[in-house]
């Protein structure tokens, strides 16, 4: 292998080091350092003998430790950010220390990758948010509620019970290649955090640049963001508990017309009217519900200067807002650290995650007729006229319009997911010389599902139905098992050494790591399963019917990593970093690949001439280049693969057919990673004593060779009609402003004010020779909504211009091309009139124009808060601009007798009114055009919450140390132009936001208690 | 806890020196372990070219179940809804059916003329299309080297030229000019660049290809008797490359081919016409080509779409668990075509009650269905039924059962030599053949057939069966039997081929070019 000669330098300098422990015995003193104010341990603190230059740094869990000599007996605790702290030794070999916060700097230290450093010496662009921060939201992941705090990293979320939000780190970086960030839990490296509970956070971290983001190479392209849970602290045994409790419902609907309004819509359309009925029926009445969802934590804690202990136990539970859709989630942590010598640490963290997701929304997609089906989208479509039950039988839908009754799908089918997951890392240090660090540390990660779906029979006859007939039937009942298994491993070995030599301030981290992840499912079925949930395992089921399948993945990564930080006189700081690494998922020609960064920094406000003035308390300017990648390609990707099970029956039909192969897949054998290079430059800054901070932060970035499955002519030999290649190129360019204003008005009051935006400008600036992507497919005559194309946003709307309705049908003949035939033969009044763009005499798909994209121009987070006394109060606010949605399930309208929205009954061209926006009555069937292409800006209050603290002398009867009631509100008010239920819509790259039957944003209410005893 | 701690820290006094030691053996360990093939892993599961040692036969199977494509809505059909539409719906003697709105787009737009090239169901016909012609491409190239004797290479490439001479006769009857494609993209870089993927041949030249192909098989087929079930034959070879001779008008060679196969004594006519389209008359002996359904995986294996999509359809009061969703109604023209007394009228067609009377349709297995008041349609094609009591199926319920499609006949081939015949292709009784026909069809015999005879009795022996439209188009009477039969969108010149999928055009950057739409 290519990198022996390294392994062996970095072995050989273990060895010697190791022999070299055994230096003069002196006097040892131990301690941990801990914040006064969340007694967390502190890293990175400077502890220094006084009267000398002798000291250390504490570690990442706040150690340190130290000789003395004969008469040394005073330390100084010092870190920026706290106050330092001058403690008297007195004799004692264990020196714990509480440091205060100081309030007037911005200084704070956070964990990078494979190692801490203070804010302030950093030279790339990250963000740091708090646990407390976090866990003040009551949602499901961290990740959500990380939603507007962070410049730059927008993220986009579903609402869906169990569902991990999409985020996308300064822009759409790819545009078929993966999108998930990577998160580091505590070393251990995945691409999911919904098992982890977020009251177990201390802190989350954010590498937002390239420089940051490439000691992880291939994998830092989506953003990384670490993740630090709890440790326990040395001291009295704590226990704490918060729950919330509240209920939420769906923010936005759309209003869907009643049976009046439709008969007369379909009157208008068709010239006849709906079938009299006595019924009108609110289908989204009938399948959402006010849901329940609530969240209880405990947390035991504790320690001693040679262990550290905390567990924590958390219970969630989320009703959807659709029927029968239930999620239920189950954590335990274990966190140890121990201190097995002066020089010897070992700990671990463990976490265990139990989920249940009933019926999620999306699992349910059962018309039988093909056309895009689901639950949601059924409540759509479904007609007013038609009654969703009486007295046990459903209305029939399908027999009427060709739409599933959602409320029967949704009552017929059982679907759930059970996950175990056993997460956890634990390591060992080794500290031979202070300073320099041996780190060893394992992660593993468990993952098991437990897939089960039980579907009812019935039949399309009035047992069933009111009415018999139709396409909705199930004529045997049947059981899907599902079992998954995924364990992945990753191994990190870094040597640190850490030198202040004078004004020279050296940290040089070498290391390196290997990860492999094995992947297994097994699948089963069988039909003619009784309906008594006991009974649901594949042996009850008819054996005649059985079908399984079973497959795996595995891959593995190897990599060496490098950096060094140094800084001159805390003034001038430079960070260096690199990482060499090795996937198995490419080819073995370019396997390895390199992912360089450098950046420097300039402390102003440390300059001699910034002394006389009082303004600035800091000023710092820093700048950055880097490499990432994004390796997140499928395993298969550049070999080609027989695709099994293409039998033909040669023996007639009651012999079974003979298997049969076929090769349909074209491939790039080529295929390499996506490659991002960054620059970043910034401005930071404090005024007047830090009441002001802020930050302006520019990004240029690139990423070439850009994974894009390219169309490939049918006639290619290729099933699907695309490959993957390394087709394209896009850019990233933006800028983030950050800005808050913390006041300490008096002891009783202060208040803060904050906000962050970021601008985005998002381009492909080169594509395969200038081939656009098409994207967005969405049925009906839609045909593709999107383009990716040279010059424009990844996944930009591309769809007919609509410049006005035929009036007449003197309008419809007189609108001719050059040759004198109608544009639009076909054409009614009433009927949308487009423009012949190309004008080639015809309106067809070569007319779609560039209709804006997704992608919003800037994105932003506004938050406030004041603490009066015992009350705290909270708010911000989270919104987009400049960004269009796709209106797709209005757009996908294909049976006449489908519903529509009241505003479009009620706005609808009319030979009377004229509309020139809006279409007259139709049977839908339409064209994508501009029409449904609406504005996606909104603002939305992301969160409301009161708190009251109990005063402590009320509290101290009972035995409770502190105690906080709140009542907090997610996603109070929505600002929005668009006419659909969100504008929050993830999606692939070149097809997202696009709203088809999505789930809509749901609306919180809770109330909750934080108390420790 | 207190405990442990204190075990702890004994054992780390007394140890110590050896912790140092494990970290060097785990270090030592990790450079060990990390061996040149750490990143060496072949995809799981994955079966490649090298790993299949019966890759060549394999392919076969696969090419042959590559006519079982019927994903009309997505990426691929060939015997599926999309060619119900474009060879049944679209001619003189079907309707669309079902509601007037359902399906008015893909299909409603087929049967009225009123379609565009970005028809979805013309698009996927195409992707069908070209991926069998992918599958038998990669056969044809994994049977070139495989090992096994000679003889069956040959045989079984003969098949899969079959196949492939099949898939473009279809082709070139749908688009008229089409990219030919006979080798398999090395890549996907090959695909893109090499214009012969994208550049439409000429009709003659694909036709040339057809009969190369069909000509090898021909030549390396045995024949009925001495081939397995389900397996293109000799016979079958040359009824095909009949019928592609007939296409192009080449009349000695329809004669000959056709006189082969009547000679072989391979075939015949079956007694009873309405039994062809049951269970028990799949691969009977007036059987020369068919697609093969069945079962496989304890499920049934059919062509998507294929029999539910023209099921008998509730509407109206309903109050019945329907068979399907009511598409490809026989058309009244095709109704006014029988002549009175002929016995396949009733064979073809399930005419829904609708005297007022309630009585229903009794259909042969003993299914009734209701009257028309609750009945969408009223007349569907019986030659796509498939009986859940009477037939055998692995699984009976859904209703989409399978049902072998019955490419080519006996009858056929009768018909074609008696064309070929009254063509001067060569000389024959034309009458005897024609009149073989209309015997079992229970109507008197004609005499002196004229070429008008033989293109009736072909639209009533083929009817619902996939030929009409193919057919008047070969008469060059296309424009003239659709303004007869009221479908007056039609424009000749036009309308007898389908558009090109859009989506191909653009893809090809040009290269591909349009039919007159």
């Amino acid at each position: 292998m290519r990198m022996k000669p390294f392994y062996r330098i970095f072995s050989f300098a273990f060895c010697l080091l190791s022999l070299n422990s055994a230096l003069a015995q002196n006097r040892q003193v131990t301690g941990t350092v801990i914040s006064a104010e969340d007694k967390q341990p502190v890293p990175g603190v400077n502890v220094l003998v006084q009267g000398t230059s002798r000291g250390t740094v504490t570690d990442l869990d706040g150690k340190y430790s130290l000789d003395l000599s004969g008469t040394e007996e005073t330390l100084v605790f010092s870190f920026i950010g706290f106050t330092s702290k001058t403690v008297p030794v007195q004799g004692r070999t264990v020196v714990d220390v509480e440091l205060e916060l100081d309030t007037k700097t911005l200084e704070e230290i956070v964990v990078v990758g494979y190692g801490v450093q203070k804010k302030s010496d950093i030279t790339g662009s990250t963000a740091n948010i708090k646990g407390d921060e976090l866990l003040k939201q009551p949602v499901l992941t961290a990740t959500q509620a990380m939603q507007g705090k962070v410049a730059g990293v927008q993220i986009i979320s579903s609402g869906q019970p169990g569902s991990s939000p999409q985020i996308r780190v300064r822009g759409v970086g790819t545009a078929l290649g993966g999108t998930t960030s990577l998160y580091v839990v505590d070393g251990v490296l995945t691409d999911d955090i919904s098992n982890i509970n977020t009251a177990d956070i201390v802190d989350m971290n954010i590498l937002k640049d390239a420089s940051s983001a490439a000691i992880y190479g291939s994998r830092g392209a989506n953003g990384v963001i670490i993740i630090t849970t709890k440790k326990g602290v040395s001291g009295d045994l704590k226990i704490s508990y918060n729950n919330n409790i509240g209920f939420r419902q769906a923010a936005n609907l759309v209003e869907m017309a009643n049976a009046s309004e439709y008969s007369n819509y379909i009157q208008a359309a068709t010239g006849n009217p709906a079938p009299a009925s006595p019924y009108d029926t609110d289908w989204y009445g009938t399948i959402l519900r006010n849901a329940f969802q609530q969240s209880h934590n405990i947390s035991v804690s504790g320690g001693t200067d040679k262990a550290t202990y905390l567990f924590n136990a958390g219970y969630l539970s989320d009703q959807g807002i659709i029927l029968n859709n239930d999620f239920e989630r189950f954590t335990l942590r274990f966190n140890n650290d121990y201190k097995l010598s002066d020089k010897i640490q070992f700990g671990f963290q463990s976490s265990f995650g139990n989920s249940i997701n009933e019926n999620a929304f999306g699992n349910i997609n059962i018309d039988a007729f093909g056309n895009v089906g689901s639950v949601y989208n059924n409540a759509y479509r479904a007609s007013p006229i038609i009654t969703s039950i009486q007295d046990g039988r459903y209305g029939n839908s399908s027999a009427y319009q060709n739409v599933g009754n959602p409320l029967l799908d949704l009552n017929n089918n059982s679907i759930r997911v059970n996950e175990n997951r056993l997460q956890g890392s634990t390591f060992l240090s080794y500290k031979p010389v202070e300073w320099l660090t041996f780190r060893s540390s394992l992660g593993a990660d468990w993952r098991n599902s437990l897939n089960r779906g039980y579907y009812y029979q019935f039949n399309a006859d009035e047992n069933t139905f009111l009415v018999a007939g139709g396409n909705q039937l199930r004529a045997q009942s049947s059981l899907i098992v599902q079992n998954s298994q995924a364990f992945r491993w990753v191994w990190d070995n870094t040597a640190t050494i850490t030198k202040q030599l004078g004004k020279h301030d050296v940290t040089l981290l070498a290391g390196v790591t290997a990860e492999k992840l094995n992947f297994t499912f097994l699948s089963a079925n069988r039909n003619d399963i009784p309906a008594d949930p006991d009974l649901w395992y594949i042996g009850v089921g008819d054996a005649n019917t059985s079908q399984n399948n079973g497959g795996g993945d595995a891959w593995a990564r190897n990599s060496y990593l490098s950096r060094v930080n140094y800084s001159y006189n805390e003034k001038y700081l430079f960070t260096a970093t690199v990482r060499i690494d090795g996937s198995s998922r490419l080819p073995e020609i370019n396997r390895w690949q390199t992912f360089p960064s450098f950046g420097v920094g300039w402390q102003i406000h440390r300059e001699g001439f910034m002394e006389n003035q009082n303004i600035f308390d800091v000023l710092k300017l820093r700048g950055s280049y880097g490499k990432v990648g994004n390796d997140q390609i499928p395993t298969n990707a550049y070999t080609v693969s027989v695709e099994q099970n293409k039998p033909y029956p040669f023996g007639g039909v009651l012999v079974p057919a003979i298997p049969g192969v076929q090769i349909n897949q074209n491939i790039d054998p080529n295929i390499t990673w996506e490659i991002t290079e960054e620059y970043d430059l910034a401005i930071e800054f404090g005024l007047f004593q830090s009441k002001l901070t802020g930050e302006v932060n520019y990004y240029d970035k690139k990423v070439a060779n850009a994974l894009i499955s390219v169309p490939l002519p049918r006639t290619g030999a290729d099933a699907d009609g695309i490959i993957f290649t390394n087709a394209a190129t896009i850019q990233n360019r933006g800028v983030e402003v950050l800005l808050n204003w913390k006041k300490l008005v008096n002891e009783n009051l202060s208040y803060s004010v904050g906000g962050n935006v970021t601008f985005n400008e998002n381009k492909v600036v080169g594509l395969n020779g200038g081939r656009a992507i098409r994207g967005g497919s969405i049925g009906a005559a839609q045909g593709f909504t999107t383009i990716t194309d040279n010059g424009l946003p990844v996944g930009s709307f591309f769809v007919l211009n609509q410049i006005g309705v035929f009036n007449t049908t003197g309008e419809v003949n007189s609108y001719i091309n050059n040759d004198g035939d109608p544009l639009q033969p076909t054409a009614k009044p009433g009927d949308f009139k487009y423009e012949d763009v190309n004008g080639d005499g015809r309106i067809d798909d070569e007319d779609r124009v560039f209709a804006g994209s997704y992608q919003p121009v800037a994105y932003f987070g506004l938050n406030g808060s004041v603490n009066f006394k015992s009350w705290d109060f909270s708010i911000d606010f989270y919104g987009n601009v400049g960004n269009e949605v796709y209106n797709g399930k209005k757009a996908v309208r294909v049976e006449g007798r489908d519903n529509v929205e009241k505003s479009v009954v009620y706005d609808r061209w009319t030979a009377a009114n004229r509309s020139q926006t809006e279409p007259g009555a139709n049977t839908g069937n339409q064209l994508a055009s501009k029409y449904f292409v609406e504005s996606g800006s909104f603002v939305r209050i992301n969160n409301l919450t009161i708190g009251y603290t109990f005063p402590k002398s009320m509290l101290e009867k009972v035995r409770i140390s502190t105690c906080r009631a709140f009542v907090t509100s997610q996603n109070l008010f929505t600002l929005k132009k668009y006419s659909g239920f969100t504008p929050e819509l993830p999606g692939d790259p070149i097809s997202s936001g696009i709203e088809l039957s999505a789930y809509p944003t749901t609306r919180t209410v809770a109330l909750g208690i934080n108390v420790g005893f | 806890m207190i405990k442990h701690i204190s075990y702890m820290k004994k054992m780390t006094n007394q140890y110590s020196y050896k912790m140092k030691a494990v970290i060097v053996v785990v270090i030592g360990l990790l450079i060990l372990g990390c061996s040149d093939n750490f990143l060496d892993i072949k995809v799981q599961g994955g079966v490649t070219t090298e790993t299949d040692p019966k890759l060549g036969e394999r392919l076969v199977t696969g090419a042959y179940h590559s006519l079982l494509q019927g994903d009309a809505f997505g990426n691929g059909d060939v015997h599926g809804w999309g060619f119900i539409s474009v060879t049944s719906i679209i001619s003189d003697d079907a309707d669309k059916g079902s509601t007037a709105g359902d399906q008015a787009v893909p299909i409603g737009d087929i049967d009225n003329f009123t379609l565009t090239p970005t028809n979805r169901f013309v698009e996927s016909l195409w992707s069908g299309h070209y991926n069998s012609i992918g599958a038998t491409n990669q056969a044809l190239k994994a049977l070139k080297v495989a090992a096994i004797d000679d003889t069956e290479r040959k045989k079984l490439m003969a098949e899969v030229r079959f196949i492939r001479g099949y898939i473009y006769f279809n082709l070139v009857r749908m688009f008229g000019d089409v990219p030919l494609v006979l080798r398999v993209p090395v890549d996907a870089n090959d695909a893109n660049t090499d214009p012969a993927f994208q550049t439409r041949a000429n009709v003659a030249i694909v036709y040339d290809s057809i009969k190369r192909d069909l000509q090898y098989a021909v030549d390396n087929l045995l024949i009925k008797s001495q081939s397995e079930m389900g397996h293109a034959n000799k016979g079958a070879a040359q009824a095909l490359l009949a019928k592609v001779h007939m296409y192009r008008g080449e009349w000695p060679q329809v004669y000959a081919l056709t006189n082969d196969v009547i000679q072989s004594g391979q075939y015949d006519l079956v007694e009873d016409y309405a039994t062809i389209w049951r269970q028990v008359g799949d691969n009977n002996i007036e059987s020369i080509f068919e697609i093969q359904t069945g079962q496989f995986n304890n499920e049934n294996l059919a062509i998507d779409n294929y029999i539910v999509s023209q099921g008998p359809r509730v509407g109206g009061s309903g109050g019945w668990d329907d068979l399907g969703f009511g598409f490809n109604n026989p058309s009244a023209s095709l109704l006014s075509a029988y002549e009175p007394g002929d016995l396949r009228k009733d064979a073809t067609v399930i005419a829904i009650d609708n005297s007022g009377t309630h009585v229903g349709t009794t259909l042969w297995d003993g299914f009734r269905i209701p009257s028309s008041d609750s009945v969408q349609n009223l007349f569907y094609n019986y030659k796509a039924y498939t009986s859940r009591t009477m037939e055998t199926f692995a699984r009976p319920e859904p209703k989409n059962r399978p049902k072998n499609i019955r490419i080519l006949r006996y009858a056929d081939v009768l018909l074609m030599h008696a064309e070929a015949i009254v063509n001067g292709g060569g000389s024959g009784d034309a009458d005897a053949l024609v009149n073989e026909i209309r015997e079992r069809a229970g109507l008197a015999p004609k005499s002196g057939v004229t070429i008008d005879d033989i293109w009736q009795e072909r639209h009533i022996e083929f009817a619902m069966e996939h030929d009409r439209f193919w057919d008047i188009v070969r008469q060059g009477r296309a424009a003239q039997v659709m303004m007869a039969a009221g479908k007056t969108n039609f424009v000749a010149g036009k309308h007898e081929l389908l558009p090109i999928p859009n989506s191909q055009i653009i893809l090809s950057g040009g290269l591909l070019t349009q039919n007159n739409y």
